[in-house]
């Protein structure tokens, strides 16, 4: 009985409002998805934006699932998750499936995932659990321990995929969950003199160990024009389509750079544009101001949280999804190489969608048990 | 809230204040550049493509329409099908395994495998619900009376270009409205034409045919053919006041809708493409001069010298020897000897003069494709027997058509003829644009003195004594000539003595003529004058004509007839 009486309870306490702007994002998304795998020469509209929806079904049960329980016992198991997710990576290495020139699929019977993906839940766990047993600042012994443990190892593990959007993602979301936890001033000023010195350095070892084509992304990025019909070209038609949507947008169904396929990744990594062409500023302004709306509640949520683990997680699951939207839009504006990253919620794809799902289930429950004395 | 919260609230609204900083500036700054590099990229400028114009007789009936054709199409994105299937729609559309397999394999996405299949085969594809090879329907050309004014209207090949006959020479008035559109294109190339949008008709084309006309030659020829197991044939009916043609038609013949199935025997138009010597039709040349010149009256006696005359060095006989004749019975009795006489009277410049006149020796302009000039040499180069020659027709070759339009100037009163076959043509708008020539009556070529007296031999010819009793319609009177010619035979260097060019040309009524028309018939077996194998078929098609335009039976006709008897003295018809 108690069961019953709790789900009533919470039920009240529910985020509705973060779910709408969910299912706000993730409908539009699937208009959008639609319109970009258009066909022209034939009838057949190909079941992309089916399998979107029903994605979005099985992401809307996870979301539940990870909602209704109680976050206490992803605390308890929090290490145990982390550990699990790591092997996971390892595994994926070895036995993973190869797919567009990365190893980067598990195959488990009939359905296959990224276990980097689901990875980035299990590590903002494991981060915050470890940030919410030290007391007061994080030391020297500490921030090198988690640097170690939740920085590098999975850095270098995603990284071998390879999938280099995602490792510099959870690494960014180490460092910013760090800050978050404050690290003492003379190390503080160590990192930021190291973070200044650092990258000219790394850089040059990073990009001894790129592949070509992450490479030729980079190069790219800096000189987008001098090659538009080789690997610049993604980022010269990306422009291309979001700028042809000028103020109020060529109206839903009437974009050409996706079904004309001039636009490559149109419905995965390229959604935003395919919108921006049919729905022009005015929509694409409305459709950022959602995602803002959504981030602002997560970071909400983090204030409001019952207990350290809680705002740490609240804060590390928001900020990841922020930086995927960020770095998304970077990259369809062409302010930052293509690497890759999904926009989350628009963007077709199963696993990714599923995860982000959760991730926001996560933050509903964290929401929702932030009166933690009334129970 | 402590500074730690503040700072990220910070972090977020910098990053969405730059995000949207580089929206407006790609979306609303510099759109322009961006929506022109898209247009430039996904556009292709083509022709405006348009479906043909229907091409209509005099009286609106359709001649040439459009029909939706189903063509077959490989859209190799979607294409995923078995060989097995593959080999099945090989044996339906009758293209070869190999073919169909070389275009799966190829490059381009979408490609035609057959073009306007009939229906039996539409349907048999869309029962195999294929992946990858559909149907479009495309505008075939559908001339609706089959054979008929085959040379006419001509026809157009599979992109519904014009090959042949007005189809040919109206081709940029029926298609061509000279625009260009864009269509939108893929990144690999691929053109989508929206057919609905920039499909637009183009101009009709009312001909001067008569279907109803049209159908009673098409239906003697026939039987011409078969009575005189002749090569070929050929009838022209013309309006003589306008030019304007009634109705063509020429055997061996061929069906429009299907071209590829004839040979170019069948698909040529004999009326304006083949020349044949003109024989005693072309006497017309020679009366008329006489006349004009004032060097014959109608009741002089001509000695026919018993029937032949020496010209050069050659003896020139009469098919049946005369003695002395009136002009009037040279004409009506066709004497090669009196006819040359009176040549001799002329003189060759002069004769020439007239041969001109009648407009023989250069293309009568009809707008139908290639129209020859037949053949006429200068004074200059005539030999000493072309004076004896060339007044009966020989030396001298022209098309059915000239010769018709020589007797139309005797039938409109003197005046200039210029055939053509298209009445008008009508814009889009629905705007008509005429383009036969009004009978204005101001070229006079031929006095109306001469007129006159020519109508009243030509009428004798059909009349008891005459070489073509057998044109006589009832009710009706006929003018007219008859010829026969014999074909120069290259290979033994000399006229054949079996192969012969059998016409009548002739108008009717002769008061006022509502048509005037040639037969020809190549090659007749049994008979050879143009009497016996040409004057019936003029007979047979103005009778059926004349009740069809509902042309009254002159009541005079017994009276005038009279006069025309008195004058006659012959036998049988000859030539």
């Amino acid at each position: 009985m108690w069961f019953v009486q709790i789900n009533r309870k919470y039920l009240k306490l529910f985020d509705w409002y973060m779910l709408a702007l969910l299912l706000a994002i993730s409908i539009i998304g699937v208009m959008t998805i639609y319109s970009a795998t258009r066909p022209i020469i034939t009838t057949v509209q190909p079941n992309y934006y089916i399998k979107q929806i029903v994605w979005i079904i099985v992401g809307l049960a996870a979301l539940l699932a990870a909602a209704v329980y109680d976050y206490n016992w992803l605390r308890k198991s929090g290490y145990i998750l982390y550990i699990a997710g790591l092997v996971m990576l390892v595994i994926v290495l070895y036995a993973g499936k190869r797919g567009m020139g990365a190893q980067r699929w598990l195959e488990l019977g009939p359905v296959s995932f990224q276990p980097s993906e689901l990875f980035r839940i299990l590590l903002i766990v494991g981060v915050s659990k470890y940030l919410s047993t030290i007391d007061g600042l994080l030391t020297r012994r500490t921030f090198l321990i988690s640097l170690l443990v939740f920085g590098l190892i999975p850095f270098v593990l995603i990284l071998k995929q390879p999938h280099l959007g995602t490792s510099l993602v959870l690494l960014s979301t180490f460092f910013f969950l760090a800050i978050a936890k404050k690290i003492e001033k003379k190390l503080m000023i160590t990192l930021i003199i190291v973070a200044i010195a650092v990258p000219p350095v790394a850089g040059n070892l990073i990009w001894k160990h790129l592949k070509d084509y992450q490479k030729k992304r980079i190069v790219a990025f800096i000189e987008p024009e001098a090659d538009p019909r080789g690997i610049g070209y993604q980022v010269e038609q990306s422009k291309i389509t979001i700028g042809s949507g000028q103020v109020f947008g060529r109206g839903y169904l009437k974009g050409t750079q996706g079904p004309l396929r001039f636009l490559p990744e149109k419905h995965t990594d390229f959604i935003y544009c395919i919108f921006a062409e049919e729905w022009g500023f005015v929509g694409s302004a409305v459709i950022i101001a959602l995602y803002l709306l959504l981030f602002l509640r997560g970071i909400s949520t983090a204030l409001r949280s019952k207990d350290e683990f809680g705002r740490y997680l609240a804060l590390g699951l928001t900020f990841m999804l922020f930086q995927y939207f960020f770095i998304n839009m970077g990259m369809v504006l062409g302010m930052m190489p293509v690497v890759g990253v999904p926009i989350p919620f628009m963007s077709y794809g199963g696993t990714t969608l599923i995860t982000n799902y959760i991730a926001i289930g996560i933050l509903i429950n964290i929401r929702m048990r932030r009166l933690a004395i009334c129970y | 809230m402590n500074r730690r919260f503040i700072f990220i609230y910070g972090l977020i609204f910098v990053g969405f204040f730059v995000l949207l900083a580089r929206l407006f500036d790609i979306m609303v700054l510099k759109h322009d550049k961006f929506v022109k590099k898209s247009e430039n990229q996904r556009m292709a400028e083509v022709d405006v493509q348009v479906r043909r114009g229907i091409i209509l007789d005099r009286l609106g009936r359709r001649l040439a329409v459009n029909l939706e054709n189903n063509s077959v199409y490989l859209d190799k994105t979607n294409y995923n099908e078995s060989d097995k299937r593959l080999q099945e729609v090989s044996d339906i559309i009758g293209v070869s395994f190999n073919e169909l397999l070389t275009q799966v394999r190829g490059k381009k996405n979408f490609v035609w495998l057959k073009r306007k299949i009939p229906i039996e085969e539409t349907d048999k594809l869309q029962e195999m619900r294929l992946s990858g090879i559909g149907l479009m329907a495309e505008p075939k050309r559908h001339y609706s009376l089959g054979y008929m004014a085959a040379h006419v209207l001509g026809f157009v090949n599979i992109d519904n270009k014009g090959l042949e006959g007005v189809e040919a020479v109206y081709d940029k008035e029926l298609v061509d409205l000279g625009g260009k559109y864009f269509v939108e294109r893929d990144a690999r190339g691929n053109m989508f034409y929206n057919t609905n949008e920039n499909e637009r008709t183009g101009n009709t084309l009312t001909l001067t045919l008569d279907q109803g006309l049209q159908y009673i030659v098409e239906k003697e020829l026939d039987d011409a053919m078969e009575k005189w197991r002749a090569s070929a044939a050929t009838a022209i009916m013309m309006d003589p006041y306008t030019g304007e043609i009634l109705a063509l038609s020429n055997r061996p013949t061929f069906d429009p809708n299907f071209p590829g199935k004839y040979g170019p025997a069948s698909r040529r138009n004999r009326a304006i493409t083949d020349f044949y010597e003109p024989g005693s039709t072309f006497k017309i040349v020679t009366a008329a001069g006489v006349l004009e010149e004032n060097l014959v009256k109608p009741d002089d006696r001509i000695d026919c010298l018993g029937g032949a005359i020496e010209v050069g060095g050659k003896r020139i006989k009469d098919a049946h020897p005369h003695g002395v004749l009136t002009f009037m019975e040279v004409i009506q009795k066709s004497s090669n000897v009196g006819t040359i006489k009176l040549a001799q009277r002329l003189g060759k410049q002069r004769l020439h003069g007239y041969i001109k006149k009648f407009g023989f020796g250069e293309r009568t302009g009809i707008d139908l494709p290639g129209e020859i000039p037949g053949r006429l040499r200068n004074p200059e180069r005539w030999s000493g027997v072309s004076i004896g020659a060339i007044p009966i027709g020989q030396e001298v070759a022209a098309t059915p058509l000239q010769v018709l339009t020589a007797y139309s100037i005797v039938a409109n009163g003197g005046y200039k003829v210029s055939p053509s076959v298209v009445k008008e043509i009508t814009d889009t708008d629905g705007k008509a644009h005429p383009i036969s020539k009004k009978y204005d009556g101001t070229e006079q070529v031929i006095s109306k003195k001469t007129i006159d007296i020519l109508k009243n031999a030509f009428t004798m010819v059909t009349q008891e004594g005459g070489t073509a009793t057998f044109a006589r319609v009832e009710g009706n009177l006929v003018a007219g000539k008859t010829g026969t010619a014999q074909i120069f035979d290259r290979a033994q260097g000399r006229y054949s003595h079996t192969d012969f060019i059998s016409s009548f040309v002739g108008f009717v009524p002769v008061d006022k003529p509502v048509f005037s028309m040639i037969v020809v018939v190549w090659k007749p077996r049994g008979a050879i004058y143009g009497g016996i194998v040409a004057a019936p078929v003029f007979k047979n098609i103005a009778t059926k004509a004349l009740t069809y335009l509902n042309v009254p039976k002159e009541e005079k006709l017994k009276n005038t007839t009279l006069v025309v008897e008195n004058a006659s003295t012959g036998k049988k018809p000859h030539n």
